[in-house]
């Protein structure tokens, strides 16, 4: 036990100086009587991978506008690889946020991946092809990753259950596409649109039980 | 063919909803209950003792989850594993997007230490855990010891009794009258002007580390000493506390009061024996400029404040304005992820009108067969601020600090004003300058 003279107090362990005041201390203290295990300070830095990953995105972007700028001063052409990186980190970001939820970050990412796809095409001039091929295919595209990775994930059905419906519903939107008008390719919607029932229909015959449970769970106020 | 398990769940009760939104690296809303043992801890007896103890504590299986509008509490199979502690005290147990238990029971040397996420259960309910896992532990390490006749377990309550939200229960005012006002008062934001307290500053070390300082000392002391302020041990050392802040005040701050925060157990109010939360908080404020900086001034005004405060009608009136809250139509029907930015900023307003907060867990006992394996209890919580939880077990009373902060000058005025009135104190602490180690 050593104890320290301006605070008069004891202290337990083996200190250099006081807790309390930062003073030295008298007597002879003993390993044996800590209360605490010494744990090291872990400096938390920035995964070196991520560093490097953002430092070559980075670089690119700059070469990219430097090179359109010597050789191609009429073609914008440099723009489209800063949006192309950009997107990569946006889905990146997503991916890294909700990692420990596997279905929940397929779902993000077809969502994203939709969206994005719509704002390029739209703004590559409108040939149609987000809606034509790219929605269609990650609404199913997802549907197969997420029954697959839940087999060899061990993910259990509760925790997929969920993300299955609401890929099933968001897979029937190719059909307003369908009524109004806007596709020109019309086979992988409506293939889509007929997986999507087909998985709905599977749920509620074989998981009715556990849908609604787990839509209670989820959705109570 | 495979039977189906069915879902299990429930409701986060009242206080616990504030948690899951606030909880961050910096203030991971964990408590720990540590009890010291005579003898170094064994841990296949410890992990034999949690196998029994989580089947009576059913909601300690409970995962937290979060819904399209509230978080929720869902049932594992999880089993617990005790560790040889190996982290900082009160580190983060609840991860977004995982399933982990929300307590853990670790070791080191002659200590148990179980710590709980706030929002699974308040003190009293921990402390029932870990008073049947010291029970199941003692009497299996020392079998010999309760050949002929083994303790009673304390504590007495069924598993519904245990799982109850005793908020719901108690909770009167569902009135029309009510929601109405609510309305009024936080849409149109016609309240009183929001007075804020005197925030401690600091700086904070790198790995967010929190610096947990104890102080041991007999309550016989203590309890002579309050009885000469005229005063109980809770008022005395409140008091005493208020004064340390004050000692570290710079002057322009004065303008401001000293608010404390202080845990209520409502089970002493309201009768329930529930293992989850129920707990109301109070707020005692002194303020330097108006009144005299004495601690007799300020022992005087403490024991007011809590003559005043801690009253059924008081307690029941605060609770039911926080579940009306709750029951809000508007509230429940905002989904999570912008509730979780409400109850931040609702938080962030509730912060400046608190100084420090102080918890005093009170007597422990345990059934006299255990207590001479026993040496003393302690308990302290994670703390964005300066925050004080104290316990007492036989003839040692455990006050520990807990502070965000480098710096220990409260620490100090407060052990020292102790020591300087004669109480043998011993302390101990997490923290090491690096030459010590």
């Amino acid at each position: 036990m050593q104890n320290c003279e301006n605070c008069k107090v004891n202290v337990t362990g083996k200190n250099r100086v006081c807790p309390l005041c930062g003073g030295l201390l008298q007597g002879q203290g003993s390993r044996e009587e800590e209360v605490f295990p010494h744990i090291p300070t872990i400096y938390q830095e920035f995964n070196i991978f991520l560093r490097i990953i953002i430092m070559i995105s980075l670089t690119t972007v700059i070469i990219s506008f430097a090179v359109n700028a010597i050789f191609t001063k009429e073609s914008r052409w440099s723009i489209f690889v800063a949006a192309g990186i950009c997107c990569m980190w946006i889905s990146l970001f997503f991916i890294l946020r909700k990692r420990n939820n596997i279905p929940k970050t397929i779902m993000w990412q077809v969502v994203l991946l939709g969206v994005l796809s719509v704002v390029w095409d739209y703004s590559t001039g409108w040939l149609g092809w987000s809606i034509d091929y790219v929605i269609p295919t990650i609404f199913v595209g997802a549907m197969i990753v997420m029954a697959v990775a839940a087999k060899i994930l061990k993910i259990g059905v509760r925790d997929l259950i969920i993300y299955l419906l609401v890929d099933g519903i968001l897979g029937f939107i190719p059909i307003v596409f369908l009524i109004f008008g806007g596709v020109h390719v019309r086979y992988p919607s409506v293939i889509c649109v007929a997986v999507s029932a087909i998985n709905l229909v599977a749920l509620i015959v074989f998981e009715g039980d556990s849908m609604k449970a787990e839509l209670d769970k989820r959705m109570h106020i | 063919m495979t039977r189906k398990k069915p879902i299990e769940w429930i409701r986060l009760d009242n206080a616990a909803k504030i948690f899951p939104p606030t909880t961050n690296e910096k203030d991971t809303k964990v408590f720990r209950f540590t009890c010291e043992l005579k003898d170094e801890v064994d841990r296949d007896c410890l992990q034999l003792a949690l196998n029994k103890t989580i089947v009576l504590f059913p909601v300690y299986s409970y995962v937290l989850r979060s819904g399209v509008f509230w978080y929720y509490l869902e049932r594992t199979d999880m089993q617990p594993k005790v560790v040889e502690e190996y982290r900082l005290p009160c580190s983060t147990l609840y991860h977004p997007n995982r399933r982990s238990l929300l307590f853990e029971v670790s070791y080191y040397k002659k200590r148990i230490n179980l710590e709980v996420y706030h929002a699974l259960s308040d003190g009293t309910g921990a402390l029932g855990f870990l008073k049947t896992l010291l029970h199941y532990y003692i009497t299996e390490r020392y079998q010999e010891d309760f050949k002929d006749k083994l303790p009673k377990l304390d504590y007495d309550a069924s598993i519904s009794q245990k799982m109850d939200d005793s908020f719901l229960k108690h909770y009167t005012g569902n009135q029309m009258s009510n929601r109405v006002s609510w309305l009024t008062n936080t849409l149109i934001m016609n309240k009183p002007k929001i007075s804020r307290a005197y925030q401690i500053m600091g700086r904070r070390s790198i790995d967010n580390r929190m610096k947990v300082i104890e102080g041991v000392m007999p309550v016989k002391d203590i309890l002579e000493l309050s009885h000469r302020y005229h005063t109980t041990l809770t008022v005395y050392l409140t008091a005493l506390f208020i004064m340390s802040i004050y000692q570290e005040m710079p002057a322009r701050s004065k303008r401001t009061p000293v608010v404390l925060s202080i845990p209520v157990n409502l089970r002493n109010y309201f009768p329930s024996v529930t293992a989850r939360n129920f707990f109301g908080t109070i707020h005692i404020s002194y303020h330097f400029n108006k009144d005299k900086a004495e601690l007799e001034d300020v022992i005087t005004e403490v024991k007011a404040a809590f003559d005043r405060e801690l009253t059924q009608e008081k307690l029941s009136e605060h609770m039911n304005r926080l579940m009306s809250l709750e029951h809000n139509v508007f509230m429940r029907v905002v989904p999570l992820v912008l509730k979780d930015k409400i109850l931040r900023y609702a938080n962030h307003i509730n912060d400046k009108k608190v100084t420090a907060s102080l918890s005093n867990v009170g007597k422990i006992t345990v059934p006299e067969e255990l207590a001479p394996y026993i040496s003393m209890f302690n308990c302290f919580f994670s703390a964005r601020r300066p925050q004080i939880g104290m316990c007492s077990f036989q003839d040692k009373l455990v006050v520990s600090f807990t502070s965000p902060f480098v710096g220990t000058d409260i620490q100090k005025n407060f052990f020292r004003m102790l020591s300087m009135e004669g109480i043998d104190i011993s302390i101990d602490s997490n923290y090491k300058d690096l030459y010590s180690i």
